[in-house]
């Protein structure tokens, strides 16, 4: 067990070394993005009544667009090599600043919207699996197709209409919280961890019903992809001989399914989560924008919108260093679902 | 297990009990006093000078922070709008005009104070008007229409008297003093927190205030919220006492459907942001307040560059202005709402008065249309592009296919592009774009001002490249026309030219549509565009 871990943890450093200069591609490759797409930030933030030339060599100063390309780019990397992800014009706040305010909002919807999409996911597929061709299996199959066909914004407007409009059961979709609700100290920037921190039960809630519209919009999304994967591996699970042998040696059922045929079928569904959780971070920018969460998508599509290049550049960096995390993580999962996997 | 299921269980259910005894009474105490007021903007500065602020940020600094003098009201149709000829004291409790126009003096209140509670005192003034026309700021720009242009002309003569000097007796001067910009700072505060780099404190003044407004910004999140508190010792109202709202809570919400849900339920009480679909099923459904003002001093164009072929050609631009589905664009872009600037009738051919903008004697016409295209030498047509840009996707987009269709019948073959805001802007400003829709804003509407900044000059507001020296001389000189009658006439000659060389289409006014709970009372339309929060009031 101890060399398992040993050996997941090597594997784990190697991966994440080797995946810096691939960061260190982003970058650049984000930087120059921006620079070659059409539009000024100087010209378009100094549109005040009255702002004329002057107004946009100061801006265009301000961001150090005075100076030629190559140039920002080398203030650009010492500047990301001293923490530095400069200033958004669009808030007015350092990038840096903006983006831990954010990231948790984005998180910690992706994290509820990945768990409930986990929890229908699962045993949807290994219910469908298990009587393939059913009218089980079709109703899964019809439920996956509608959850993929509705568009997130959709979907949130109509879950809006009905349960906050119609019924009156769902809190205004204003964000975290509800705005008379004072917020708890901030620990983890986790609203739900941070008011169980300071023990206030009642905001615990608030922020919780808040919470469920836009994540069960989300997870509706995503259920398709998992359910189906899990589904496919489950199949070919159990009609494997180990399957066979189980059954046949008298096993209970729950053994057979959950703990032979389940076990093995899990390792596709991680990979497929964690490739469902990297998009969901970045594409939840609809559900943000509908749920008006303060989330990283939304704040990276408005700057992207008015060519705001430091939070864009910024935004898409700590996306590729979250891609570089989660595939750390489904690796490490891998090694605790499948040993063999660890093995070199 | 059992055990350990269950003693949390008790201990949740303990602190439950404690929490909701603790916030009984501070909750019940406030709905009714707070006005919760959401936008699809967003605050992203509480120092409206600093360059990329936003429009919203204009409005909190309004309650923030007062200035020497303030816009007055009327009424318009029936609707309370700001009113540019009325000038009321906010700090000065009075001001005089010499007879020559030259010198305004102000006497400050003896009883105003900041918000940290000292004294607002003349070198305070002076200070933030220095500020305003040296700092690199966007105050600096709007100053200078009023011939506000260096430090030297504002001079204390006494602690509670100021006096600001002109060079030419111009009409703008007052006005300009009390927009968004030249606001009153607590010197002493500020210079504080200046450094060598900054020696006038922008980038403190960006996230704190030090004012004497009406409001005490509580807090501060950009992109998201802002609450304020109400200063209770703040005395500038019209009545002599504190603004009505104890609390104000400035929320962004982007998705305009959510912000209509939010004021149909109750649960916003003002919003002046929604798409015209939703303001005309609320209005429809009677039971909230909807107030539509017409943005007078806004102006919806369609734009022709005036220096790029074919649109050089003055009688392309004729062909256009009669080729425009009017009636049906104002219907499908705007539904119906707001002040229409086309299908006026001129009697004797002359323009009805000298003020701008004017309801243009144009209407769609496709035979009249086709003979301007046949004057250009173009009768069979050509193609162009015509653009608009995301953020007014909404209605500019039904509009944009509405020219499409209607210029295809004169063999005018348009493209229609949309381009992402910044995108637009920059080439607006590089003068690239052919053919497109645009507004424009000006807080101090008056003829001259207008034909100054909107039709002359190689600049960015200069939406049709028009340049025409006469035009251009005719608007300069009526700046400073002291005489009503001459400058009516100057207004009248400029309003005929603009008919005769048709630079670009006025289209119309859209509504300022602010929808409200039926509660709420005092809503004024005002220049920046926004909600005064001290103008409204609960019943």
């Amino acid at each position: 067990m101890m060399t398992g871990l040993g050996a997941t943890v090597t594997r784990a450093g190697r991966r994440l070394l080797s995946s810096l200069p691939a960061l260190f591609g982003v970058l650049v490759f984000t930087f120059l993005l921006m620079r070659v797409l059409p539009g000024d930030p100087a010209v378009f933030f100094a549109s005040g009544p009255n702002a004329g030339k002057e107004e946009i060599e100061q801006i265009r100063k301000q961001m150090g667009l005075d100076k030629s390309v190559p140039e920002q780019l080398v203030f650009y990397l010492s500047d990301i090599g001293q923490g530095n992800l400069g200033r958004s014009m669009m808030t007015g706040q350092p990038v840096l600043k903006d983006l831990r305010e954010r990231l948790p909002a984005s998180l910690e919807l992706t994290f509820t919207a990945l768990l409930i999409a986990l929890i229908a996911a699962v045993p949807l597929g290994v219910i469908a699996a298990l009587r393939p061709g059913s009218v089980v299996d079709h109703g899964v199959r019809l439920f996956c197709a509608l959850g993929v066909c509705v568009p997130t914004f959709v979907s949130g407007l109509l879950l809006i209409y009905v349960f906050y409009y119609l019924l009156g059961l769902a809190p205004d979709p204003t964000g975290r919280i509800d705005v008379f609700t004072s917020l708890p100290p901030q620990r983890t920037g986790f609203l739900l961890i941070d008011f169980l921190l300071a023990g206030d039960v009642e905001g615990w809630w608030t922020a919780c019903k808040q919470l469920i519209l836009p994540a069960v919009s989300m997870a509706l999304f995503v259920i398709a992809p998992l359910a189906r994967i899990t589904r496919a591996s489950m199949l070919v699970s159990l009609g494997s001989d180990f399957v066979r042998t189980a059954r046949s040696v008298g096993l209970s059922w729950r053994k057979v399914v959950v703990t032979y045929a389940l076990r093995n079928a899990i390792l596709p569904v991680i990979t497929i989560a964690g490739i469902v959780f990297s998009t969901m971070l970045g594409a939840n920018v609809l559900v943000e924008k509908v749920f008006s969460w303060p989330g990283v998508a939304s704040y990276a599509l408005d700057a992207l919108l008015s060519s705001d290049y430091a939070p864009v550049q910024g935004f898409v960096l700590l996306m590729a260093s979250l891609f570089v995390l989660v595939n750390l993580v489904v690796d490490i999962c891998y090694g605790i679902a499948d040993p063999r996997v660890s093995i070199e | 297990m059992r055990f350990v299921s269950f003693r949390p269980a008790t201990s949740v259910l303990a602190a439950t009990a404690l929490l909701l005894i603790a916030n009984a009474p501070s909750q019940a105490q406030t709905r009714a006093e707070t006005l919760r007021y959401v936008t699809g903007a967003s605050v992203n500065t509480l120092d409206p000078n600093i360059p990329g602020s936003t429009r919203e940020s204009f409005a909190l600094s309004m309650s923030t922070y007062d200035r020497l003098v303030a816009f007055g009201r009327k009424q318009l149709n029936g609707k309370w709008v700001f009113d540019l000829d009325t000038i009321t004291g906010e700090l000065a409790e009075s001001y005089d005009v010499s007879p020559d126009g030259l010198k305004l003096t102000f006497r400050l209140r003896k009883d105003a104070k900041f918000q940290d509670g000292s004294p607002v005192t003349a070198e305070d003034v002076k200070w933030s008007l220095d500020r305003c026309v040296t700092a690199p700021i966007l105050g600096k720009a709007q100053l200078l229409t009023g011939s506000l242009t260096s430090a030297d002309q504002f001079k204390v003569i006494d602690p509670l008297t100021i006096e600001v000097t002109l060079p030419k007796p111009d009409k703008l001067a007052l006005p300009n003093l009390a927009t968004v910009y030249p606001m009153i700072i607590n010197s002493k505060v500020a210079k504080a927190h200046a450094t060598p780099d900054d020696p006038w404190a922008t980038a403190w003044l960006k996230e704190h205030t030090a004012g004497s407004g009406a409001y005490v910004v509580e807090t501060f999140k950009p992109g998201e919220q802002v609450i304020l508190k109400r200063d209770e010792s703040w005395n500038r109202g019209s009545a002599n006492k504190p603004a009505f709202f104890k609390r104000v809570i400035v929320q962004s919400v982007p998705e305009p459907a959510t912000r209509a849900n939010l004021v149909e339920r109750g649960d916003a009480d003002l919003v002046v942001d929604l798409q015209p679909s939703d303001v005309q099923s609320l209005e429809a459904k009677g039971k909230l307040k909807v107030i539509s003002t017409p943005q007078y001093n806004a102006i919806t164009y369609v734009s022709m560059n005036n220096q790029i072929p074919p649109f050089d050609n003055v009688n392309v631009r004729r062909a256009i202005a009669y080729a425009l589905p009017y009636d049906d664009m104002f219907k499908a872009a705007l539904f119906g709402r707001g002040a229409p600037l086309f299908g006026a009738t001129w009697p004797d051919g002359k323009p009805l008065n000298g003020i701008y903008p004017f309801q243009q004697p144009v209407k769609m016409d496709l035979d009249k249309a086709r003979e301007y295209l046949k004057a250009a030498g173009l009768p069979e047509g050509f193609s162009t592009t015509f653009s608009f840009n995301v953020g007014q996707s909404s209605t500019a987009e039904p509009m944009a296919a509405l020219v499409k269709e209607s210029l295809a019948k004169i063999g005018i073959k348009v493209d229609i592009q949309k381009l992402p805001d910044a995108q637009m802007s920059t080439q607006i400003n590089e003068k690239k774009l052919p053919f497109f829709t645009e507004g424009i804003v000006a807080w101090l509407p008056s003829t001259d001002y207008f034909y100054r900044n909107f039709y002359t000059g190689n600049q960015r507001w200069n939406y049709s490249s028009i340049n025409n020296p006469d035009l251009a001389a005719i608007a300069q000189e009526a700046r400073f026309e002291p005489d009503k009658a001459k400058y009516e006439e100057a207004g009248r000659k400029l309003n005929a030219m603009h008919m005769d060389l048709m630079p670009q289409i006025m289209l119309w006014q859209p509504n300022q549509d602010a929808v409200m709970a039926s509660s709420i009372e005092g809503y004024t339309y005002e220049f920046h565009r926004q909600v005064d929060y001290r103008d409204v009031s609960r019943k």
